[in-house]
């Protein structure tokens, strides 16, 4: 946000309203983090922290929200700073929504705990859930520089978690079938799988954002997807 | 619109245009300003613009003040040749006739380049007298029928009709600002013009009387071209198709409106629509 404006309470809103969704974003990776890594180590007094937790974020999405709003009537943003705002009313409720994937994976996670649960062969959520957390650090980091060239990267890095989550799919499935005593894990594990995949996709849908706030068009090209998994019939 | 790029398809004479960033040329020109320098005594005022006007446009002009946007709208119905200091240099041609040349006379052309000014301006006279004014003078009514007719519409068209129908005969100047403003672009339009200057012709006005003309320009702007200089951005937003902005004298950038105000392709548009320089 360089060149200050004239009306310096204008820099103050639109500082503000940055401040709080990086707040948000921040909160987003955090949660995700914890999630991923109590699925590891099934610490229940964190897997409650990030359930717990997920009201702060929807606080910071409806904050966010509220400034947003108030920028527009009052200030009637134009060009780069009309960018700003509406890119951030779009990303606030994004990572909102990935803060949401969190408290569902952590709330299977603790049925899977009491399922005595771990990762059936072929399938690792922690793999999975750590390139998505790399592509969250990154999105969130092409955002406060507006690197638009990352965030190009970003989006195009999605095409891995669809192929892992494609080969997870049809492992679980595989493994469900070889033993039926493993289809409540492995229905858990099918959906913490496609939350994570789903994760994934927002994080591209933010990455796009934060083009079109640099740049001022959106990314024409269709974006790369190797997800498959709603397309074959497991054997 | 043709872009800048192409420019070197269209045959005229002009020079330095580099200087201007986006559509400064319509298809369907109706006015054409050319390499328009405007100086005041050893003052330059404006800088080499060029720019057209297209017919039946809604162009605004929007930059800070002293950039010298009502200067140059002044220009295309010679209202600077009042002013004793003032020189223009290059060309302005109305349907591809000099404007500047010495066998025109400026009475008819300003009827034909209608203005409208920031302050309402009314003759003294009657509400019927403000609008037959014009008429009379370049002796387009026929008969008193056709007058009445040709006030009749002209009212209807500038919405003030059924405001004031039943009271013709009472005074222009007493009328709220608002219709006093339909009153001058009734008055303007009475006499068939091609072009409606408006020199920021809703700030004395509050925002009911600007709405309504600003619902006037969007109807009027179906039949005339307009050219509207003003101080809100919102305004030019709301009203005008193209959008042109000015700076220390010259014109910086010219395009769509809703190019202009989502992404400016100058730094200086951009900077002074976000309200970091004025």
């Amino acid at each position: 946000m360089e060149n200050k404006h004239i009306l310096s309470s204008f820099d103050d809103d639109l500082k503000k309203l940055n401040d709080n969704l990086l707040k948000l974003g921040n909160g987003a990776l955090t949660n995700f983090d914890s999630c991923i890594n109590n699925f590891g180590t099934q610490d229940i007094i964190e897997i409650d922290k990030v359930i717990n937790g997920d009201i702060i974020l929807d606080e910071l999405d409806d904050k966010v929200q509220k400034l947003g709003f108030e920028i527009i009537a009052l200030r009637a943003p134009q060009a780069a700073d009309l960018r700003r705002v509406i890119v951030a009313l779009k990303i606030a409720t994004i990572f909102e929504r990935i803060g949401d994937y969190s408290r569902n994976i952590s709330n299977r996670t603790k049925l899977l705990i009491e399922l005595n649960y771990s990762d059936l062969p072929g399938v690792n959520i922690g793999k999975m859930g750590q390139k998505t957390l790399t592509m969250i650090e990154d999105v969130i980091e092409s955002y406060t520089n507006e690197d638009d060239k990352l965030a190009v990267k970003v989006r195009n890095s999605d095409v891995k978690i669809d192929k892992m989550h494609t080969q997870y799919y049809l492992e679980i499935v595989a493994s469900m079938q070889r033993n039926k005593k493993l289809a409540p894990t492995g229905a858990h594990l099918l959906f913490i799988a496609k939350n994570i995949e789903r994760v994934a996709d927002y994080v591209t849908d933010i990455a796009e954002q934060v083009y079109f706030l640099v740049n001022g068009k959106v990314l024409s090209d269709e974006r790369p997807k190797a997800d498959e998994s709603s397309l074959i019939i497991p054997e | 619109m043709v872009k800048v790029k192409t420019m070197v398809n269209i045959k005229e004479d002009f020079k330095n245009l580099d200087l201007t960033v986006g559509d400064v040329f319509s298809k369907d020109a109706r006015l054409k300003a050319r390499n328009v320098n405007v100086f005041y005594g050893i003052n330059k005022a404006i800088d080499n613009v060029t720019i057209d006007i297209g017919n039946k446009e809604v162009i605004s002009f929007i930059g800070p003040s002293g950039c010298g946007k009502s200067t140059f709208l002044r220009c295309f119905n010679r209202m600077n040749d009042t002013i004793d200091s003032c020189r223009i240099e290059g060309k302005i041609t109305l349907e591809d006739e000099n404007i500047y040349d010495d066998k025109i006379d400026v009475v008819p052309l300003r009827a034909r380049i209608g203005m409208v000014f920031q302050k309402p301006n009314p003759f003294p006279k009657s509400i019927y007298d403000n609008v037959a004014y014009g008429p009379r003078i370049h002796g387009l009514s026929e008969n008193k029928e056709h007058l009445d007719n040709i006030v009749e519409e002209s009212l209807k068209r500038a919405g003030l009709w059924e405001e004031v129908n039943d009271r013709l005969l009472s005074p222009g100047t007493g009328l709220s600002g608002g219709q006093q403003q339909r009153l001058c672009i009734a008055r303007a339009i009475a006499v068939s013009p091609e072009v409606i200057l408006m020199d920021e012709p809703c700030s004395a006005l509050d925002p009911i009387a600007t709405a309504k003309i600003e619902e006037l320009i969007h109807e009027l702007g179906n039949e005339y071209s307009i050219v509207i200089v003003t101080h809100s951005m919102q305004q030019a937003a709301r009203v005008s198709k193209r959008t042109a902005y000015f700076h220390l004298g010259k014109l910086i950038e010219v395009g769509k409106t809703k190019e202009i105000f989502t992404r400016p392709r100058h730094n200086q548009t951009e900077a002074y629509i976000s309200g970091k320089i004025g």
